[in-house]
């Protein structure tokens, strides 16, 4: 029956009704309300911040001022953590005798490890920055003004809120779909949330970036934050037309939005705290064993490796496996080291700088600075290094987040389906940008 | 026997305040049946009379969309409470009174709040409160739950609605030629069904089944009117 008459009104209804119902409140007001409300100073700032032309230049100019921010404050802080981690890996690895162990320290704990936590200042910066903008009001206008175009897009306004959560991390993201009321709508938030950039790839994209796209390193990352904006709208409304389960217009809804604040300091730093040391947890534990793991693999079979003075990283089991894997990346242009990065990213993708660490100093004999040894090693191209960005941003959300997905979506079906398109996607659109650059006359 | 007196309003318009007020904060909180929204409820004495005041869940409008906009809303048809207080935000009329509009469907007894008038006044507002009140038909009541102004005449309104019962209303909002043809017709189907218009009221329910509500058509569906609504609805098609 519900599908019946469904089929035969369509929507239109259901909006028809709710403009009439404030056509007639529009004429109730003229007569009841003397007196023109006069602009208060929040009213002045929303003119222009919601304006339908300026809303969204404003907001793409505030995330590019949250990103110089939070690069540019951050790196003297990274500095100091990269060199007391060096500082720690050579007295290490000069005091212990045995030589397994020395290497295990000062490589794979001090360096892998000390790798992943130089990205602790920027991380704790850009949650800074985003606990202003939400705290003073900003964060809620930019989903006002988000949902104009997603609405037209077939995507849920409220979808919007939690697709901001996930700049920060997924797995909140994903859970605050919670407040959609659809299930379509709110399955379909949960799809592509993964597409939001969250501050774990953040260290992949700085390291890459900084490598080897010198000066336009800010505007790389940048990019990736919004490639994965555009990926996220253009999935959605890919899924909304081919996915049956989807068809339909997402349902209207309401936001109300707080009058601006100016926003505390205490407020702001709990905030920034909160998230960021989440962080600083993770670097204990999943990261923490994911980078043993790499250094295991990658310092034995130890006698095939450890050949009289010589370190020789080809003849490690991490080795083998990564050459059995490189053909797959190959058209991507990324040798075995990538491609074992990118695998073991799949626990946790701060992992992905972990191993470049650790494989970076084990060649280096003791912590090596990371940016710079990834640059010399002339592993990618300013081209391959920004298609290996999009390769992680997009691909697989990590091992966390596709549990999260399935206790959401209470089914196989539909993560085993994020899973697959998210490498699908990733594959296509690397690849998309080797060629286009190749055809651009870049390497 | 005790009036009963149910409690509506948008979030944020100072409905917990109000609601305070009126049971001097003395509330049993459980749960709506079966459901993991939060009731409250609690007493009040006004010139000799008791009165029983429900909070319903604050929500922006009555569709099948939410549990919370559900749980009102069923609570409004089907207990029938005596008087519904609708609480509105002054200086946010045209936002609220969507609400209002939709209670007024419901063919509830309305008695509105004019709650944070103060603000209101504050912002540069100047509303004729007689005029609104005439306009929909409905007594209107100045507040500041802030201050408890307002409420003793609140309670007044309360109690003289009580007394007078539900009224015809004065306005209907009009959906436009080709709707309100529709909306007749399948009033009259719905109408056939003594048992279903004497529970609900019938205007609306031919509303929401336009609106393809899926609590409305789920009602609908059991009901023998169910061929001729459908009839109706393929006749318009064409």
């Amino acid at each position: 029956m519900s599908k019946k008459i469904r089929e035969i009104l369509g929507e239109d209804a259901e909006v028809a009704f709710a403009e009439r119902r404030y056509a007639v409140i529009s004429e109730i007001l003229p007569k009841v309300l003397k007196g023109a409300k006069p602009l208060t100073r929040s009213d002045m700032l929303d003119k222009a911040l919601l304006n339908k032309y300026l809303g969204i230049p404003i907001f793409l100019a505030l995330w590019w001022a949250l990103f110089r921010f939070t690069f540019d404050v951050s790196a003297p802080f990274s500095d100091l953590i990269d060199m007391f981690f060096s500082w720690l890996g050579e007295t290490t690895s000069g005091v212990i005798a045995n030589e397994q162990i020395a290497s295990f320290l000062s490589d794979g704990i001090f360096g892998g490890l000390g790798g992943v936590l130089v990205f602790l200042p920027p991380i704790f910066f850009l949650f800074l920055g985003l606990a202003i903008l939400e705290d003073s009001g900003y964060l809620a206008r930019a989903a006002f003004v988000a949902d104009r175009i997603m609405y037209k897009l077939g995507l849920h306004g409220k979808s919007f809120i939690p697709m901001l959560i996930g700049f920060g991390c997924n797995i909140p993201g994903i859970m605050a779909t919670r407040t959609i009321d659809r299930e379509e709508d709110r399955i379909l938030t949960i799809l592509v949330n993964p597409l939001m950039s969250c501050s774990a790839r953040l260290p992949v994209y700085i390291l890459v970036s900084r490598a080897v796209l010198g000066g336009y390193y800010t505007a790389g990352v940048y990019s990736m934050y919004i490639l994965g904006i555009a990926l996220a709208v253009l999935m959605a409304l890919l899924f909304r037309r081919v996915i049956p389960y989807f068809k339909g217009k997402p349902s209207p809804f309401i936001l109300e939005l707080p009058m601006y604040a100016k926003p505390t300091l205490r407020n702001t730093l709990i905030h920034m705290w909160e998230r960021g040391v989440l962080f600083l947890k993770k670097a204990g534990t999943i990261i923490f064993l994911g980078i043993i793991v790499v250094w295991l693999l990658s310092s034995y079979p130890w006698n095939a490796v450890h050949v009289e003075d010589k370190f020789l990283l080809e003849n490690s089991y991490l080795a083998m496996f990564g050459k059995t894997i490189e053909p797959i990346f190959r058209p991507l242009g990324f040798n075995w080291m990538g491609a074992v990065a990118l695998f073991f990213g799949f626990i946790a993708k701060e992992i992905v700088v972990g191993t470049f660490a650790t494989l970076f100093g084990l060649q280096a004999e003791g912590p090596e600075e990371v940016i710079p040894a990834l640059k010399s090693s002339g592993i990618f191209t300013p081209l391959t290094g920004l298609a290996f960005m999009a390769f992680t941003l997009i691909y697989l959300p990590c091992i966390a987040t596709v549990g999260v997905i399935y206790r959401e979506t209470n089914s196989w079906k539909w993560t085993l389906f994020t899973v697959i398109y998210e490498l699908i996607l990733a594959y296509v659109v690397a690849m998309a940008i080797v060629w286009i650059g190749g055809l651009l006359g870049y390497a | 026997m005790a009036i009963r007196v149910a409690v509506i309003g948008n979030p944020n318009v100072g409905k917990t305040l109000i609601f305070n007020n009126l049971t001097g904060g003395k509330a049993h909180v459980g749960n709506w049946p079966g459901k993991t929204v939060e009731k409250k409820e609690g007493k009040c004495v006004h010139k000799g009379v008791e009165m029983k005041i429900i909070d319903l869940p604050g929500t922006y409008s009555l569709t099948a969309n939410s549990i919370d906009e559900l749980v009102a809303r069923n609570y409004i048809v089907e207990e029938k409470p005596d008087v519904v207080i609708d609480i509105v935000d002054s200086s946010n009329l045209e936002r609220n009174l969507y609400l209002t509009l939709q209670l007024l469907e419901l063919e509830a007894n309305i008695v509105i709040a004019l709650n944070k008038f103060d603000i209101a006044r504050d912002l540069g507002y100047e509303i004729d409160v007689n005029e609104l009140s005439k306009l929909l038909g409905i007594p209107v009541v100045p507040t500041v739950a802030t201050t408890k102004e307002g409420m003793e005449e609140l309670k007044d309104a309360v109690l003289k609605a009580a007394r007078e019962k539900r009224k015809k209303r004065k306005i209907e909002v009009s959906y436009g030629k080709k709707f309100d043809e529709l909306i007749l017709k399948i009033q009259r189907a719905i109408e056939n069904d003594e048992e279903l218009s004497k529970k609900y009221p019938t205007r609306w329910l031919a509303i929401k089944v336009l609106e393809a509500d899926e609590e409305v058509l789920k009602i609908i569906d059991r009901s023998p009117c169910k061929h001729e609504i459908v009839n109706q609805l393929l006749e318009m098609k064409g």
